[in-house]
C-alpha cells in the first residue's frame, strides 16, 4: 500500500483533531455540569453575602445543600444511567471520589478550628483557596489540566482579594474573579468543547 | 520499519481507532456518544466497527446501564498497535519527503 504525502498528512492531521476532540468532549461531558453548578452558587453566595451580610449563613446554608444535591444527581447520572464511557475500575474511581469530598471537607474543618482566623474573610479564602487544592489534584488525578488551571487561577484570585481588594468589596470581587471563572469555564467547555 | 495498515487507513476507521486510543487503556465509549462525537450514522458506524472487530482491533460489549440496552466499544491491545504502527509510518512518509 502506499500514498502521497499529502494523504499522509491528511491522515495524520485527523488522527491528531480526533484525539484532542474526542478528550475534550469528554473532559466537557463531565466537568462542565459541576462548574456550572458551583460558578452559580459561588457567584450566588458572593452577591448574596455582599448585599444582605445579615443572612449569610442562611444563604451559603441553602447554597450550598442545592450545589451538594445537584452534584448527587449530576454523579448518579452520569455513572448509572447516561456514562459516555466506562473503566473497569469504575466503581472503586467513583467510590474513591465521593470519599475524597467529605474527608477533605472535614480536614478543612479541622485545620480551620486549629488555625482560628481572625475575620471571614480570612476564612472565607482558606476555604476558596482549600477548595481550589482540591481541584487542582483531581486535575492531576484525572489528567484534567483544565482543573489545574482553574484551581490555580482562582487561587491566585482568592489571594488578590484577600491581600489587595479592600474588605467592603471582597464578595463582590470573589463573585466575579472566584466563582465567574468557574461559571465561564463550564459554560465554555460545556458548548465549545462537545 | 513500519507500514501503512489497510483497515485502519480508511477515513472513518482511522478516525474511529483515534478516538478509542485517545481513552484510558481500559476505558470504553458508548456507542451513541461515539456515533455523535464523529458525526456518523448508525449504519455507517456500526458497518466500521464490524470490520475493525474482526481485525481484532477493537472490542464490543453490549450491556444494561439502568435496565436499558448498551453498547459499549473499546480498542484492544492490538488495536492500539496497530494504529500506533500506522501512525509511525505515516510519519516515516513525511521524514522521507523532507516535510
Amino acid at each position: 500500500m502506499s500514498i502521497s504525502n499529502e494523504n499522509a498528512a491528511e491522515s495524520l492531521a485527523a488522527v491528531e483533531d480526533t484525539i484532542s476532540r474526542t478528550r475534550k468532549a469528554i473532559a466537557s461531558t463531565y466537568e462542565s455540569p459541576f462548574l456550572i453548578v458551583w460558578g452559580v452558587v459561588w457567584v450566588s453566595g458572593f452577591l448574596g453575602t455582599h448585599f444582605f451580610l445579615q443572612w449569610v449563613n442562611w444563604i451559603w446554608g441553602f447554597l450550598c445543600t442545592v450545589g451538594a444535591a445537584a452534584t448527587a444527581v449530576i454523579c448518579w447520572r452520569q455513572f448509572r444511567v447516561w456514562a459516555p464511557t466506562k473503566t473497569a475500575g469504575e466503581r472503586r474511581m467513583g467510590l474513591r471520589t465521593s470519599l475524597f469530598w467529605p474527608l477533605f471537607f472535614l480536614y478543612a474543618f479541622v485545620w480551620l478550628s486549629i488555625m482560628e482566623p481572625h475575620s471571614g474573610i480570612q476564612m472565607n479564602a482558606f476555604l476558596c483557596t482549600a477548595v481550589m487544592f482540591a481541584y487542582v489534584v483531581i486535575g492531576l488525578w484525572f489528567d484534567s489540566w483544565i482543573m489545574v488551571f482553574l484551581g490555580l487561577g482562582v487561587t491566585a484570585s482568592t489571594l488578590a482579594g484577600l491581600y489587595l481588594i479592600p474588605p467592603a468589596y471582597y464578595c463582590l470581587w470573589m463573585a466575579l474573579a472566584g466563582g465567574g471563572p468557574l461559571l465561564v469555564t463550564g459554560l465554555y467547555i460545556g458548548l465549545r468543547w462537545k | 520499519m513500519s507500514e501503512l495498515n489497510g483497515v485502519i487507513h480508511q477515513p472513518v476507521r482511522l478516525r474511529i481507532m483515534a478516538s478509542l486510543v485517545a481513552l484510558d487503556k481500559d476505558e470504553q465509549v458508548d456507542f451513541t456518544y461515539l456515533r455523535r462525537l464523529l458525526k456518523l450514522t448508525d449504519g455507517n458506524l456500526g458497518a466500521h466497527l464490524a470490520r475493525l472487530e474482526a481485525a481484532g482491533y477493537i472490542k464490543i460489549e453490549k450491556t444494561f446501564v439502568a435496565r436499558k440496552p448498551r453498547t459499549y466499544v473499546r480498542a484492544t491491545g492490538k488495536g492500539h498497535d496497530a494504529l500506533h504502527g500506522h501512525i509511525a509510518a505515516l510519519e516515516q512518509i513525511l521524514r522521507g519527503s523532507g516535510k
